[in-house]
């Protein structure tokens, strides 16, 4: 019995320390007021077709926003993750739909190609030393661009039901986007806390004069994580067109705020080397949540907006708020 | 007169007691020297004084009057000249002496550049500084922007105290005794100065006063006159040091390690050079004269232009720090902040990341192999630190210097280039440092490049001392050569075939 006190003891200790260092304490308490406060809001926030909707929704923004977050870390950015995530749903299409191309390979490829964007960004920002924010808004016009060229505006439809599930489908209750957010957070921890790359995605965002004097290949480590952000926006634009049965040149266009919100909320320096995974996903969750509660709040549908930005523009300020106080 | 009187001033940050009871009493009309070890709380003493921070007690009189809450305005009789410099890079040298106009002489909203640059040469020629009024500051030499930074300061009219913070870091040795002739004549139109100094001879050939700092504490006041360095050395480390103790390495040198043929480069050109197992290379230079290029170039940092480096006979890769490392050249930059530590993250990662190969395996770390790893440099290296897990902007500068040194002896050097590594770093620690310089070289048998300012540390540790005027290699010594006279002449630009040269004419 002692022992088994000790350890518990010991693994209490752990949990404790963990938070403390990862910074999420703050934000996961957020989370938690959030999801209480919004079940004695509405009675029909903790039904379980609500939570489905909620759940199935931010998966989308959740993927996104993990690769974006990748970035920050990085101090780095990519405002073409949208344009993407919707050129990859329509690639998507045009394999499976109108190629008839086996809808698994469509898949794959399509993946392919969002990695392949992400990562030709990573090449342009880093080889022409370009500010990242101004890059990537050009190309997200490059990639809306291509979409048009591709889709002449019009929508593809008649995806084979057998991949329309991987958007629309459930698993044992649970949307099949959220069961994939899970999977990618999983692989993105990984990524992150246990790996040489992510401890040089670290070094690079906190300083990257000194990873490059500690031998790190920074460019190398920079493309590959722009790469990766292209390929979770992809990932995100292809479910999103399983779910709604087609590939549309609008999806994504809403993507770009949220997906840099959410770390920033979840406790990421937008100046890089601060802050985790975790806290991009949660951070997505506290934002999913309050969309949720605002429409089931009816509020007024333009006013909606308003709430969404400013729910932003405060978790910026607030961030603010906390670099200041990390630097004493 | 007292102009400004600290008294029983303490603070504490988390776990640190940063300031225990310290008193201090500055004079009109002195120079009074405040000296301490890294970490003995000088800076937040002086942040305590300019109004950054907040004493937690004890009180503060500045010319006679407590300052409170009601009163902080009373903090613009203290101006400050802070170590590092903060200019604004792309703006004049009268844009920086001047912002914010309203604050200064120029209320009005429509700036009159030529006013501002007019009101500017005064306080030049005070000075003794050459730059144009108008040039951009990026395009001034460091030791310039240094000086502006005390035009700036003083240009605050109604100031009674001038604090400088380490003033001398990139002065050579004529523009110091330039500069300290100029701190005589503001001593006596009355002002009060603090001078925070590493650099002893300094201290004593300046001051009036001094006060010493030891973990936080005030161990000593005096009139300048009546104590020496040893004194001051004594109260700082609590210890006596023998400051005339040298660090050559008493090996014979080893095989060749490193050749460098005709290599030019950013500012530099032409350098030839070898490095033996087991012998230190200092490298005299002024600041600015191309020796830390020279060193970035050959560890792959900057391209080089021209010319070749072989490292064990055969040629090395050039722009690749990886490879470099990899093969075991390791260079210890002097820019800690900005290039040598990764500010937020903890001890354990800074010391990982240049180990990633002993740590991990296909990518993947190994907590085990890093967390014993980084307790070995901490435990090795003697490094104050509470955990493995304290981000190392927590530490003092020592310590961090210590980190950085630590981790690259893990990874099993051959060549390491020290780039000034005792700058702004205590009596104490330095001789840490050389100690640990000179048993690399004789019982690992690497070879060591240091680069230093202080001719008194290169005489102290090199078994060959280069030296390098405006980018260009000057001459070599060795042996009974090593003095300060013939360094001294060497690296102000004034070599013996000079002379001869000029005999003749």
């Amino acid at each position: 019995m002692k022992t088994q006190s000790g350890t518990n003891q010991n693994m209490a200790f752990r949990v404790v320390d963990y938070f403390r260092r990862s910074q999420i304490a703050g934000t996961m308490i957020v989370l938690g007021a959030i999801l209480v406060v919004s079940s004695f809001v509405s009675n029909k926030f903790l039904t379980p077709y609500n939570l489905q909707i909620m759940v199935r929704s931010l998966a989308f923004t959740g993927m996104v926003s993990l690769g974006q977050g990748l970035l920050l870390l990085l101090g780095d950015i990519d405002l073409s993750v949208g344009a993407v995530a919707g050129l990859c749903g329509v690639i998507c299409g045009k394999f499976a739909v109108e190629m008839h191309l086996n809808p698994y390979l469509a898949i794959v490829l399509a993946l392919m190609f969002g990695l392949l964007f992400g990562a030709f960004n990573g090449l342009l920002v880093t080889s022409f030393k370009l500010n990242a924010i101004v890059l990537t808004i050009g190309m997200q016009t490059v990639y809306r661009g291509i979409n048009q060229v591709i889709t002449k505006g019009r929508t593809i439809t008649g995806f084979p039901k057998n991949i329309t599930v991987l958007g629309a489908g459930n698993v044992i209750g649970i949307p099949t986007p959220a069961i994939v957010l899970v999977a990618v957070f999983c692989l993105m921890y990984f990524l992150t806390r246990r790996t040489t790359y992510g401890r040089n995605v670290y070094a690079v965002g906190n300083s990257i004069d000194t990873a490059k004097m500690v031998g790190i290949k920074t460019q190398r480590v920079r493309i590959i994580s722009y790469a990766i952000c292209g390929f979770l926006a992809g990932l995100a634009g292809i479910l999103m067109s399983m779910r709604l049965a087609s590939a549309q040149a609008s999806i994504g266009e809403i993507w770009v705020l949220p997906s840099i919100a959410a770390p920033v909320i979840g406790g990421v320096a937008t100046t890089g080397g601060i802050g985790s995974i975790t806290g991009a996903l949660i951070g997505g969750a506290i934002m999913g949540v309050v969309s949720n509660i605002i429409v089931l709040g009816n509020v007024n549908i333009y006013w909606q907006q308003v709430l969404n930005g400013a729910i932003v523009v405060v978790a910026i300020i607030f961030d603010s708020f906390a670099q200041k106080f990390r630097k004493i | 007169m007292v102009v400004l009187d600290a008294k029983g001033i303490s603070k504490s940050f988390p776990g640190v007691k940063a300031l225990n009871n310290v008193d201090l009493t500055l004079n009109s009309g002195e120079i009074h020297c405040i000296v301490g070890e890294n970490g003995a709380g000088k800076s937040t003493l002086v942040k305590i004084l300019t109004g950054i921070l907040t004493a937690e007690q004890g009180n503060l009189f500045i010319g006679g009057k407590l300052v409170d809450k009601s009163n902080k305005e009373l903090y613009s009789k203290v101006a400050y000249v802070p170590q590092e410099l903060n200019l604004f890079k792309y703006m004049t040298v009268a844009e920086n002496i001047f912002l914010p106009f309203d604050k200064t002489s120029f209320p009005s909203f429509i700036v009159d550049t030529k006013k501002i640059e007019a009101a500017t040469k005064p306080y030049l020629e005070k000075l003794n500084m050459t730059a144009d009024p108008s040039s951009t500051i990026i395009n001034i030499p460091v030791s310039e922007q240094q000086m502006l930074q005390v035009a700036r300061a003083i240009a605050r009219q109604n100031f009674s105290v001038l604090i400088l913070d380490e003033p001398t870091t990139s002065l050579t040795r004529q523009e110091t005794e330039r500069f300290f002739t100029i701190l005589h004549s503001l001593r006596d139109e009355g002002k009060s100065i603090v001078f925070i100094s590493h650099k002893l001879d300094e201290v004593f050939s300046l001051g009036n006063r001094i006060s010493v700092l030891r973990n936080g504490e005030l161990v000593g006041v005096s009139d300048i006159k009546k104590v020496d360095s040893a004194w001051a050395i004594e109260k700082m480390t609590g210890e006596e040091i023998d400051v005339r103790r040298n660090y050559r390495p008493k090996t014979a040198p080893g095989e060749l390690l490193l050749e460098v043929h005709k290599l030019s480069g950013i500012g530099f050109n032409d350098i030839s050079f070898n490095v033996h197992k087991g012998e230190i290379v200092g490298f005299a230079g002024l600041v600015g004269a191309g020796r830390t290029e020279i060193m970035q170039t050959i560890f792959g940092y900057l391209p080089e232009k021209n010319g070749e480096v072989l490292f064990k006979g055969r040629k090395a890769k050039f722009r690749d720090t990886a490879a470099s490392i990899k093969n075991g050249i390791i260079y210890l930059t002097e820019e800690r902040k900005t290039h040598g530590i990764l500010p937020y993250l903890s001890v354990r990662e800074n010391i990982g990341v240049m180990l990633e190969n002993q740590i991990s395996t296909l990518g993947v770390v190994h907590s085990k192999a890093d967390n014993s790893i980084s307790d070995k440099v901490l435990r090795n290296y003697n490094v104050k630190a509470t955990s493995r897990e304290m981000k190392i902007i927590n530490l003092s500068g020592g310590n961090q210097q210590k980190v950085l040194i630590g981790r690259t002896m893990e990874s099993s050097p051959e060549i390491i280039i020290f780039d000034e590594p005792t700058k702004g770093i205590d009596v104490k620690t330095k001789e840490e440092i050389y100690l640990m310089m000179q048993k690399l070289a004789e019982e690992d048998q690497i070879g060591i490049i240091l680069i230093s300012s202080e001719i008194e540390e290169l005489l102290k540790c090199s078994s060959r001392i280069i030296t390098v005027y405006n980018g260009k290699k000057l001459g070599e010594f060795a042996g009974n050569q090593l003095n300060t006279g013939s360094i001294l002449s060497s690296i102000i630009g004034i070599t013996e075939t000079n002379q001869t040269e000029r005999a003749k004419l």
